[in-house]
């Protein structure tokens, strides 16, 4: 949580004066400490700690506000077997949305400009500072651990053309070719059903709607760190079959007991969706049908504690605050002017009765007004 | 009988002394210290960084004139399906060890450059030399092949020309002491795409992998294999395995020549030992023989 | 005390086990000469993980450390002076000088480089314990030639006779030899010590040889007290090794052993062996290595063997008066020590080397056991030669030649 609030105290500023301040960032919401080892830091000796990685990230671009394209030919002196890789962009930017956003490459930047790979990793690999790898180094770092786990390949060829092959394409038209290279938008699934091998409830059903639009879970809840082998992984089986029970369940463990309740997930036959009278006894449909879940569970993401009477969330009724008609009766003048309990004793307001006065009348035999059609 | 005098027997030790000490002196030049510079250089292998790619086995084939397949062909990945070491046709190899998660692990062989090479105290004609950058090579001009370096070397480096008959050769890694003279880097730490094998000083290496262990705790285990192993090698490698189980033998601190040595000079303690087990004998043949030559007399 | 004087022996050379032999030789030359041609991967089965094998364990460790009777008889006879070993010490001396020059020959083939051998002389490093047993080997070599000298001028003083054109060289070679005789009867002490402080360096720096190789090599023998085991358990065979090669020297040519001189050798025995077993026990439990001794692996049984038939068999039998007394006995007991000596060289140099990556482990090829093989028929030929030709072995005193030969002890 508190990760969370530094990161948002350090994005407001970046937001607010990004346009505005030159490179001065002393003035940012910023610990010192957090950059230099020394209390006074001076131009002669900065004392910059090493790289502090994800401490200090503030960068949230939309794909559409980066380049498109990036060509990277800053090695051309360097080797002449390959032509220079055409880098599209926005297409990983776009990607990066699903994980975790700009940061899974520029995972240092600091209140400010955009920072690119060649303003930190040097590009010669002789060099003093040897804490961090070079630029070459540090750009195939970076694509090859995704292009990897989703190929499964770390040949040369897949990304770098070679300069004096036959077959090559032209710079240009690659350079256009990759300029309009968006990834689709990403439909999330309503249900999933995933198969697993536990012999007593095969089948766990996922309401992924639900969750997401119902319980207004946060994607970046359970899809945190997530790179493009998620999706594009070469072999997903074995990419799985890897992880340990505990890994496995690490995502709903977040909010169910997955080390006990194991039937409540694991069944012989699909799950039903989610019903609030089955769960809690208390039927939402009626009035409350159309609610995302919020509006009655304030906290995030925690959905118990309440009771199932109108007080817990609507206070105490009068003929001021609950215009009867709402629930398909108008009230007559006899009856509007008594209090609700009168005829209505259970709590859940349900079942009214009518003998405390009429010793001959029932509802709903009998209506205290007239029946109008239900809104 | 030919009369041994006493006098005989003084003059030709003496002689004999003064040849063996003008020996002990030439010895004690001929054995040159190692040279460890506070700049040596080193490299640090990163394996959770390493792909697998073998460019470095190309780079290195082109750089020492072996022969080599084509570039392209280094992207065959069946070759891993065994374990490989470095022999006289290849200096360095990649090999590459299953791990339960996400990636296999890939690790790059070569000579380790140690700060007290065995080999360099083994060869018996000194071919082998420290040289003050960390690059251990060898004289090939001086070497007669007696392949005790192949014997001494912890890390099973050095290797044969088996199959030459005429002028059989021993090959490793020499850490292109050709190319770092001149003030460039090794040819495989040239090529390394994603930079797992890095080079620089060596204090600053070893600050380095520290400072990436104690970040990621989870990634690295704690143990920098080449920083004490020996004594100190020049090659050190980081990884997210126990070394154990990525083939690297299991070595101690004291550098491997030390024991050898150790014996050695105090066998060979300026040479005194030795002289003086042979005054020793010489006395005792000396009194036995006086002793049977008076017995005699007596006896006529 | 009878009278011995050495003679050539005048027998027949050729028998059946002398043809046998020969056809060993000839075998192992022929994988000799495939080493030459294709090189020395080719005939044996050594690699990058298993540089040194049977040509370096055998034919050199072994080797240097059977040839030990060398330098033990010549301490014993010519520095202790006792006299009535003087017989048995030119036999010692020819199998040293055999087995040395076999020790030099096998080094150099099994060089990748072997025309670059002097390479040594001139190149030196201090620091490698192959550079010193080298040279102590090679001096060692050269002063055995030297002490053999003599009995070579012994055997052609008056008695050369080139033929043809040579003859007129008859004179000055006469002269020469007759020269050389009195310098080397003034000088022989040096080199006779020298030989024995050669020896003494080299036998306990070839244990040394394989300290380097550190965790490489077993710990049931890797000690830093090895050169001294090495230096012990050679002179612990040196006088088995007389009294083996002494016995089956009569028995070829049928003559009567001596035997009260190898029974007084034999008393001797004991005690060196149980020095050297005294080290190698105590060493173990010092270093506490007994614990592998438990597991079950040939480096323990082989480890075990090599001290129970080695050592504590012999031991016992050498201390044993009936055995050492009897020719059958004595024969025995020290054939189980000279096996339990080939067995520690050949197990420490082999053996216990296990390198860190191992794919195939070592055994020798079918051409490197014939060379080996060849090597030791060549050198029992060249000894039955010898012996033929050299008055080495002690016969009884017929006729009454006086001695030329200081180290026979002339005097008398």
């Amino acid at each position: 949580m508190r990760s969370k609030i530094f990161f948002l105290l350090i994005i407001m500023p970046f937001f607010c004066f990004a346009q505005k301040i030159k490179e001065n960032h002393s003035t940012q919401i910023l610990k010192c400490s957090t950059c230099h080892s020394c209390d006074v830091p001076t131009k002669e000796n900065p004392c910059i700690k090493p790289c502090p990685r994800e401490k200090i990230i503030s960068i949230d671009q939309l794909p559409e506000e980066g380049p498109n394209v990036l060509t990277i030919d800053k090695f051309k002196k360097q080797t002449d077997v390959y032509e220079p890789v055409i880098f599209s962009h926005r297409l990983h930017a776009e990607m990066s949305g699903m994980g975790g956003g700009c940061k899974m490459c520029h995972h240092y930047n600091p209140p400010g400009r955009v920072i690119g790979c060649s303003d930190c990793h040097e590009l010669t690999r002789k060099r003093e500072d040897v804490s961090k790898p070079d630029l070459k180094g540090a750009y195939h770092r970076q694509c090859i651990d995704c292009h990897r786990l989703w190929s499964g390949k770390v040949e040369c060829l897949n990304c770098h053309q070679l300069k004096n092959s036959k077959t090559k394409t032209d710079i240009s038209t690659i350079v256009k070719k990759n300029g309009k290279r968006i990834h689709p938008q990403i439909i999330t699934p309503a249900i999933v059903k995933f198969d697993t091998p536990k012999a007593a409830g095969k089948l766990v059903t996922f309401y992924h709607l639900e969750h997401t639009d119902l319980f207004s879970i946060d994607c970046s809840k359970c899809h945190k760190n997530e790179s493009c082998s998620k999706c594009h992984a070469k072999d997903l089986v074995t990419l799985k079959a890897g992880k340990t029970l505990e890994q496995k369940h690490l995502i709903c463990s977040n909010c169910h007991n997955t080390k006990q309740a194991c039937s409540y997930c694991h069944l012989n036959t699909v799950k039903p969706g989610f019903n609030h009278k089955e769960r809690t006894g208390f039927d939402i449909d009626k009035y409350h049908g159309k609610l995302k879940c919020v509006r009655c569970h304030t906290t995030k993401e925690k959905f118990t504690g309440l009771r199932g009477d109108c007080s817990s969330c609507h206070g105490i009724w009068t003929h001021e605050n609950f215009r009867h008609k709402i629930t398909g009766i108008a009230l007559d003048e006899n009856h509007s002017s008594l209090e609700c309990t009168d005829c209505h004793q259970e709590k859940n307001y349900a079942n009214p009765t009518c003998s405390n006065c009429h010793e001959d009348k029932s509802f709903p035999k009998f209506f205290p007004g007239n029946f109008i059609k239900k809104r | 009988m030919a009369a041994q005098t006493r006098r005989d027997f003084f003059k030709t030790s003496a002689l004999l002394g003064t040849a063996i000490s003008g020996i002990s002196n030439k010895q004690i030049k001929a054995q040159s210290k190692n040279i460890l510079s506070e700049n040596r250089m080193g490299v640090l292998v990163d394996t959770t960084a390493c792909i697998g790619c073998r460019k470095c086995e190309w780079a290195c084939k082109t750089a020492h004139n072996l022969p080599t397949l084509p570039v392209e062909e280094y992207d065959d990945r069946t070759v891993f399906k065994k374990m490989r070491r470095p022999d006289d046709k290849a200096l360095t190899v990649v090999n590459e060890y299953q791990n339960s998660t996400k990636f296999p692990i890939n690790v790059k062989v070569q000579c380790m450059h140690c700060d007290q090479p065995a080999c360099v105290s083994a060869c018996i004609v000194g071919a082998f030399t420290k040289k003050e950058n960390s690059s251990v090579i060898w004289d090939t001009n001086k070497c007669i092949g007696c392949r005790y370096c192949m014997v001494a070397c912890p890390f099973q480096i050095p290797a044969f020309e088996y199959e030459e008959a005429l002028k059989p050769d021993i090959k490793k890694c020499d850490f292109c002491f050709d190319l770092t003279k001149k003030g460039k880097i090794p040819a495989c730490v040239e090529i390394c795409p994603v930079e797992a094998i890095t080079y620089g000083r060596r204090e600053d290496l070893i600050k380095a992998a520290r400072e990436k262990i104690k970040n990621y705790p989870t990634r690295y285990v704690n143990h920098i294999y080449g920083e004490y192993e020996v004594g100190g090698t020049s090659w050190m490698y980081i990884s997210s395995k126990d070394f154990l189980q990525l083939a690297f033998p299991k070595l101690g601190r004291d550098p491997a020549p030390g024991v050898s040595e150790a014996i050695q000079h105090g066998i060979f303690a300026y040479f005194v030992p030795p002289i003086a087990l042979y005054a020793l004998l010489g006395g005792v043949m000396w009194l036995n023989k006086n002793r049977k030559k008076t017995e005699s007399e007596t006896e006529i | 005390m009878e009278n011995f004087r050495s003679a050539p022996i005048e027998k027949k050379f050729f028998t059946p086990i002398v043809l046998l032999l020969i056809v060993l030789a000839i075998n192992g030359m022929i994988f000799l000469l495939g080493r030459f041609l294709f090189g020395i991967g080719a005939v044996t089965n050594l690699d990058n993980q298993y540089p040194w094998g049977i040509w370096i364990g055998i034919d050199v460790a072994a080797g240097v450390a059977l040839a030990a009777g060398g330098f033990t008889t010549a301490a014993l006879g010519h520095i202790m002076y006792k006299e009535q070993y003087h017989a048995i010490i030119r036999p010692a001396l020819l199998t040293a000088m055999l087995g040395y020059t076999f020790v030099a020959i096998s080094v150099m083939i099994d060089l990748g480089r072997y025309y670059y051998i002097w390479h040594p002389l001139i190149m030196w490093n201090g620091t490698s314990v192959l550079f010193e047993v080298g040279m102590c080997v090679m001096i060692y070599l050269f002063v055995l030639y030297i002490e053999f000298l003599p009995i070579v001028t012994e055997r052609f003083i008056g008695r050369v006779s080139f033929p043809g054109f040579l003859k007129k060289l008859n004179r000055p070679v006469d002269k020469l030899l007759r020269v050389l005789d009195r310098t080397l009867d003034k000088t022989m002490f040096i080199f006779i010590i020298a030989g024995v402080v050669l020896s003494c360096l080299h036998q306990s720096s070839l244990g040394t040889l394989m300290v380097i190789a550190g965790p490489k090599i077993h710990p049931l023998w890797q000690t830093p007290i090895l050169p001294l085991l090495f230096l012990l358990s050679a002179i612990s065979v040196g006088l088995p090794m007389v009294i083996f090669e002494s016995l089956i020297t009569s028995r070829s040519f049928g003559l009567k052993p001596e035997i009260n001189i190898l029974s007084n050798l034999g008393n001797m025995v004991g005690p060196l062996l149980f020095i050297y077993l005294a080290f190698k026990i105590g060493d173990m439990v010092i270093r506490k290595t007994f614990v592998y001794l438990t597991e079950l692996n040939s480096a323990s049984v082989l480890f075990t063997l090599e001290i129970m038939i080695g050592i504590i068999i012999p031991l016992r039998m050498f201390l044993s008066r009936q055995v050492v007394n009897s020719p059958l006995g004595l024969f025995t007991a020290a054939f189980f020590v000279i096996v339990g000596v080939l067995m520690n060289r050949i197990n420490y140099f082999l053996v216990a080397y296990t390198p860190p990556y191992q794919f195939q482990t070592y055994f020798p090829s079918f051409g490197e056991i014939s060379v080996t093989v060849g090597f030791i028929a060549i050198e029992i030929l060249l000894f039955r030669k010898m012996v033929m030709i050299f008055p080495i072995v002690s016969l009884p005193e017929t006729g009454s030649q006086k001695t030329k030969y200081f180290i026979r002890g002339k005097s008398q």
